[in-house]
């Protein structure tokens, strides 16, 4: 009875903050439209100068590629040049971003076979613009090659077709993972342990420090309700995703309960680390000072926007103990590609293990006096 | 004692280099109406919540309904009800799910939860405003409120912290009647600490003194003023006291001192009451009318300033900054 006493008691005020209920669905979602645009999003637009010296074929060629590009892709928004000089005035200006400068001999040495150069000049200090504009530049370099070749030695290139084992994954619905784990993230920090560094600074955790509670009591009621809590928002804000970016189940029930139970998983491991490292914390502020941090530390290297494989190794020694990495790693498996429990239950066995340290170390931790 | 209540011996509470309570020793009987009275950064709080198994004391021993409170700790819980001197009741819920959520934690059964919810409501007045939300009541209502939600589950011993902190004088002596009664009608133990004079004397039937984390004295009211010099203070006001006029006041074996200020006579007197005509008697043959006559009896103020030689109200904003200058969590010192 204590124990769903702490859990009722809970609950009766989360109910009583729609504010809170409201944020807790749309924060994750808006959150992870930013990031995930913020650091996906293609390049578009970058301004690039082209001075093209040489007026000769070659040069049209090149041209009227980047043109093809320009207006395909929209990587590049071309401003065609005559002096040099003022286009690399430009990039130091921060106006252009590149500039292509093809000189007078472009054709001559082109249809001579000899090395024909055109100089790329970058704004290197935007390392991901210049990175999109060169990796752009050379397939159309690339491409004017090509025509030169003979047809007979077409036979000689080799080809690589590329199977999708799954069907394809659009840019918004690969972000659901990542929405539902920041969502679970929230939710774990603004229930359970909270709750506690906000009774405590309120004075409020002193009326119930003097009832029969046990430290088992608090702590586990306090993350039965952030379960509770965090599993039903995070469930909201999931379906509100299938909605919005048209994920198929195509596992139907099975598939949407075990990702019922990655989700249940997550939160219960999550809350009982909150609990860990916020349960002798006596005021929010210092919460609020944390939830940046730790949103860093667990969520980015969990593989929710970026590939693990393209961390450092040491990032990736991290990611091996972050309970969101597995998370991420199991919830993406049964979503996308309908994966049963026995591709995920090494995650799920980590997430237990984690659980199960973590609430044990968060009730020893606990201080049953002030 | 067969029939202590709390029983405490050479109490010592220290943090850091402060000792908040040095080595105090008391009983309280069962059935007894006991009060502490200090100013604010006395130890007061710091003892209460010794006994009320919140803080470990450093050396010492403490009992409270036979239990001890270091070994015992969830026994002592169970027998105890504390009213603190912060308002504890959570202000997004109603006053009747504050005290059944609390019941629920003394795994009072339903019905009896419920019946007993109605009851106390129905004493302190708030049976009406119940299913309102707690962040709707004034002051007066959230004190009212923590000290029946420390009643639910029918403790043997009540413990309040400064339960009067902060209300105004007819909320303090709402609070005081319902004391009073509740007293009466659950045969509590009651243990009330609190820096105000009056309430003290008013409530209590044993109250001891604490300065500096020392009982300095400890009886019932009447008799710790009674341990006083037997002398009252007289504050007479008159238009011009001449001055052979006082000094025939001084003539009077029963006045002790006079002082003369503008046109007011303080007189230290052995038993006020009763010498007081005498006194306007013999202003009258001077020819002078008195306009006011105050009688200072002595009060557990007095007491205070007797055997510290200061007055509590003095002590409090002095003795909580010397707390927390000195690095005593300021969540541990109650102001």
């Amino acid at each position: 009875m204590r124990l769903l006493a702490v859990i009722k008691r809970d609950l009766l005020k989360f109910r009583r903050n729609p504010v809170i209920m409201f944020l807790s669905l749309v924060l994750p979602i808006v959150y992870l439209i930013i990031l995930g645009n913020s650091f996906q999003g293609k390049l578009k637009g970058l301004p690039v100068a082209v001075v093209d010296l040489d007026g000769g074929p070659a040069a049209r060629d090149l041209a009227r590629r980047l043109r093809a590009i320009e207006s395909g892709p929209g990587t590049f928004e071309l401003i065609f040049m005559k002096d040099q000089e003022a286009a690399i005035r430009g990039i130091r200006e921060g106006a252009l971003k590149g500039a292509v400068i093809i000189p007078p001999d472009f054709t001559r040495r082109s249809l001579a076979r000899r090395r024909a150069e055109a100089g790329l000049f970058l704004d290197n200090t935007d390392a991901i613009s210049a990175s999109t504009i060169r990796e752009t530049m050379r397939r159309a370099f690339e491409a004017i090659e090509i025509e030169y070749y003979p047809v007979r030695e077409e036979r000689a290139r080799k080809y690589l077709r590329d199977i999708d084992l799954y069907r394809r994954i659009d840019y918004g619905q690969s972000l659901v993972p990542g929405v539902v784990i920041m969502a679970i993230f929230l939710g774990t920090l603004t229930t359970g342990a909270f709750n506690l560094v906000m009774d405590r600074f309120l004075g409020i955790e002193e009326s119930y420090l003097l009832t029969p509670l046990t430290k088992g009591d608090i702590v586990t009621g306090l993350i039965a309700s952030g379960v509770i809590i965090t599993t039903i928002t995070t469930l909201m804000v999931f379906i509100l995703s299938i909605l919005i970016t048209g994920i198929p189940l195509w596992g139907g029930v099975p598939q949407f309960m075990l990702l019922l139970f990655i989700i249940l998983l997550t939160t219960l491991g999550l809350l009982s680390m909150m609990f860990l490292l916020l349960g002798r914390v006596s005021h929010p502020r210092i919460v609020g000072l944390l939830t940046g941090f730790l949103n860093v530390i667990f969520f980015f290297p969990s593989g929710a926007v970026y590939p693990i494989e393209s961390f450092p190794r040491w990032l990736k020694a991290f990611a091996k103990v972050n309970p969101e990495a597995y998370a991420v790693h199991a919830f993406k498996s049964v979503l996308f590609k309908n994966a049963g429990v026995g591709a995920v239950w090494g995650d799920m066995a980590f997430l237990l293990a984690f659980t199960g340290i973590m609430m044990t170390a968060g009730i020893l931790a606990f201080k049953r006096t002030l | 004692m067969d029939n202590a209540a709390i029983e405490v011996r050479e109490l010592v509470k220290k943090f850091g280099e402060i000792t908040a309570v040095n080595g105090v020793s008391f009983e309280v009987r069962e059935g007894e109406f006991f009060g502490f009275l200090g100013p604010n950064g006395a130890g007061k709080t710091t003892l209460i919540r010794m006994l009320n198994t919140l803080l470990k004391p450093t050396s010492g021993k403490a009992a409270v309904a036979g239990f001890d409170v270091v070994k015992e700790p969830d026994e002592v819980r169970r027998a105890i009800g504390v009213v603190p001197q912060a308002m504890t009741s959570d202000l997004d819920l109603t006053a009747y799910e504050n005290m059944d959520i609390y019941g629920r934690f003394y795994s009072i059964p339903a019905r009896e939860r419920k019946e007993r919810i109605a009851r106390l409501l129905e004493i302190v007045g708030l049976a009406e405003r119940g299913n309102d939300l707690v962040a709707t009541y004034s002051g007066g209502m959230r004190r009212r409120l923590e000290i029946v939600k420390a009643l639910v589950h029918r403790p043997q011993i009540l413990f309040l912290d400064e339960p009067t902190q902060g209300l105004d004088p007819q909320s303090r002596r709402t609070v005081w009647e319902l004391l009073k009664g509740f007293e009466e009608e659950e045969k509590l133990t009651i243990f009330l600490s609190t820096h105000y004079m009056e309430e003290a004397e008013e409530l209590c039937g044993r109250v001891g003194i604490i300065d500096y984390g020392k009982i300095i004295a400890m009886d019932s009211p009447e008799k710790l003023k009674g341990e006083l010099p037997e002398r009252d203070t007289v504050l007479l006001e008159l238009p011009d006291p001449a001055e052979e006029m006082v000094r025939a006041l001084k003539e009077f074996d029963f006045v002790l001192d006079v002082k003369r200020e503008n046109d007011t006579l303080t007189l230290s007197v052995k038993n006020g009451a009763h010498v007081t005509p005498l006194i306007l008697s013999r202003i009258l043959e001077f020819g002078k009318t008195v306009t006011s006559v105050n009688i200072k009896e002595r009060s557990l103020e007095d007491v205070f300033i007797y055997y510290t030689g200061r007055s509590i109200r003095e002590e409090e904003a002095r003795k909580v900054s010397r707390f927390i200058g000195a690095g005593v969590p300021s969540k541990l010192v109650q102001r």
